[in-house]
């Protein structure tokens, strides 16, 4: 991160004074506490610990197998959260998320029955998707009305005109079909080479692309976070959304285009959402339009971007700590399953967690800001 | 002085409010390398004044001449691309950005052919502008939130000052300052005066700070600009008398219960 979030280092000079042997060890405790007061530094740490806890507490949580299990309660959540930081910066919030990502396949497989490819398909569900975040952003900049009306409105709406599109009934998703085909496969066994016919499993090259391969979503989230993470801290789009979200009458004195600026992450963020909605409904092959599921995916990217350490007031965030947040609860939730805890137990947990690694957050945001703030 | 002098002439310029009129018929203007000092009383319409010669609010109806040419200033940006930046009175900083950040706000430097932010180089020329300001801020990449009041306002000016502008706009510059950062301000406005390259309308409260750093004085009143001499003409006392006089008549007003009720 920038030097800018430093921390003071003031306690360190003060003790450095007592003896070379202390010197060392404050060093270290400073680059520690410096770590620490990055504004992801408490997530990433927390999400360590979650691990180290669960990989010596199970035997299969630090595994191969399991880690691949983990991926679709972590990547998809991972992009959401990214978005939804990036908007929550200039202020806003973005309730709509969970229907965009319900819409998006939606959308796309009504272009595809219309009969266009895949590709076009693709591009014109993220177009709509897009036009829902112009709507957000000029009902939330240009009317004035908060945007946690604005996109709960939008929540329910869209989540209606999906059921109304969809007649309420799950489809396959166009591009992700699974063929079979029977293959001779050849085995070594204890030294014997045998060749059997097996039945063997196909996805189109799209498919593998967009979710349906087994890192696909992965390497999406981590290529979308880190564009994300560069255009916050490098570019003037981010430096603006920090000002549009920190002092908004002072960003627009200085000659920010300050209703530009949200709007543009409005469409962001709806945008991630429709990928991921892509992304998701190629991956499990199918579409349901299950607006219940799309407020809980909503819910779980918000509490990620802030538990990564987003200020849901706005004026700072982190896309890396929203992806680390999406990793804290997916760790959790694969963990606590993995220890065979009750289902029924699951949120209770999850919510205590959730509450825990805030406190934790809000204190290292207090050490972060320095004494008399936060 | 010759008209041709003025570089920023503004001609019978009204702004309302909803129901408050802010201005109602304001004329004024700025020669070349000249220190303005812009007197007032709260609400007395100096900061919206400021916000329309800025770019950052429009003028309900009136002209604003630029070097003798009318121009709409449509936006912020649009002064400032026509040389008019200015210090808001709340001074446009934003906290949660470093204070180098904060010096480049809507200048941003940036790398070619990617648009990253040239970090290296802003903090090199902040140092640099800070240094020959005098003014002392020993870290330049933390937040602005942590610095105190005269620092932050320090910040601002040196923003504009350090800008291409060549008609800064300085809205009570001195609000959160203590004597000496005050001092520094005032140095910094002495050394532009002497220089002659830029013009400046200042808003201040303080009586001896107008009639030590400005060459010429405007009193707005209601709306209008009701007094305007060159300092060395005027003296403390007699503004004050203007003032004190101000305040018996809108006290009579009060008492009497029918002087000009302003909405």
């Amino acid at each position: 991160m920038s030097a800018a979030r430093t921390p003071g280092t003031a306690p360190a000079r003060i003790a450095a004074g007592e003896g070379g042997s202390t010197r060392a060890r404050l060093t270290a405790m400073d680059v520690a506490r410096r770590f620490l007061t990055l504004r992801e530094g408490s997530i990433v740490v927390v999400t360590v610990l979650a691990i180290l806890y669960f990989s010596v507490r199970t035997d299969h949580f630090f595994s191969h197998a399991n880690f691949v299990t983990l991926l679709p309660y972590f990547a998809p959540f991972a992009v959401l959260a990214a978005g939804e930081a990036m908007l929550m910066v200039t202020g806003e919030i973005d309730l709509s998320i969970g229907s965009v990502y319900l819409f998006s396949p939606f959308m796309f497989y009504e272009f595809n029955k219309a009969g266009l490819p895949l590709g076009i398909d693709l591009v014109l569900a993220l177009l709509c998707c897009a036009a829902v975040g112009v709507i957000n952003g000029v009902f939330t900049e240009v009317f004035g009305i908060s945007s946690f009306i604005t996109t709960l409105a939008m929540l329910l709406g869209l989540g209606g005109l999906t059921l109304i599109i969809s007649n309420a009934q799950p489809v396959a998703m166009p591009g992700a079909t699974v063929t079979t085909t029977t293959e001779n496969v050849t085995h070594v066994v204890n030294g014997h080479t045998i060749t059997l016919p097996e039945q063997v499993n196909h996805v189109s090259t799209f498919a593998k692309i967009f979710g349906a391969g087994t890192y696909s979503e992965l390497i999406w989230a981590l290529v979308i976070v880190l564009i994300l993470h560069l255009v916050l801290t490098r570019t003037r789009w981010g430096v603006y959304s920090i000002a549009a979200g920190g002092n908004k009458l002072g960003a627009r004195e200085a000659g920010i285009n300050v209703r530009l600026t949200v709007i543009r992450n409005f469409v962001l963020c709806s945008t991630l959402a429709g990928i991921v909605g892509v992304l998701e409904a190629v991956r499990s092959s199918s579409i349901s339009p299950d607006t219940s599921g799309a407020s809980e995916t909503m819910f779980r990217a918000v509490s990620a971007a802030v538990i990564g350490g987003t200020l849901l007031a706005g004026g700072e965030g982190t896309a890396i700590g929203a992806l680390f947040g999406a990793l804290f609860l997916g760790v959790l939730r694969d963990g606590l399953t993995l220890q065979g805890i009750n289902a029924d137990y699951l949120d209770f947990i999850l919510g205590i967690a959730i509450l825990i690694a805030m406190l934790i957050n809000v204190y290292v945001g207090r050490v972060r800001k320095g004494s008399g703030r936060g | 002085m010759a008209e041709s002098e003025d570089v920023l002439t503004i001609e019978h310029v009204a702004k309302r409010f909803g129901p408050v009129t802010a201005l109602r018929d304001v004329n004024l203007h700025l020669r070349k390398g000249e220190v303005l000092g812009l007197l007032g009383d709260n609400g007395a319409g100096k900061s919206t004044l400021m916000k329309i010669v800025s770019g950052f609010q429009k003028p309900d109806s009136g002209r604003v001449l630029l070097r003798g040419e009318e121009v709409e200033l449509r936006s912020v940006d649009h002064a400032r691309s026509l040389g008019i930046d200015c210090v808001y009175q709340d001074l446009a900083l934003i906290d949660q950005l470093p204070v180098f950040q904060n010096m480049f706000l809507r200048r941003e430097q940036v790398h070619r052919p990617v648009p990253f932010l040239a970090t290296r180089r802003m903090k090199q020329e902040t140092r640099r502008a800070l240094d020959a300001i005098g003014v002392n801020i020993p870290r330049i990449d933390v937040p602005v939130a942590r610095l105190s009041g005269g620092q932050r306002q320090a910040i601002a000016v040196a923003r504009t000052v350090t800008s291409d502008a060549d008609i800064i706009l300085l809205d009570e510059p001195l609000a959160a300052m203590g004597a000496k950062e005050g001092a520094m301000i005032l140095d910094l406005v002495a050394r532009l005066r002497a220089e002659a390259r830029v013009s400046i309308i200042m808003i201040a409260h303080n009586y001896v700070h107008v009639l030590e750093s400005c060459d010429r004085v405007n009193l707005i009143q209601d709306g209008h600009i009701t007094f305007d001499r060159p300092t060395a003409d005027t003296s403390v006392e007699e503004l004050n008398e203007i003032v004190v006089e101000e305040y018996r008549r809108a006290r009579l007003a009060a008492i009497s219960g029918d002087g000009p009720t302003e909405a």
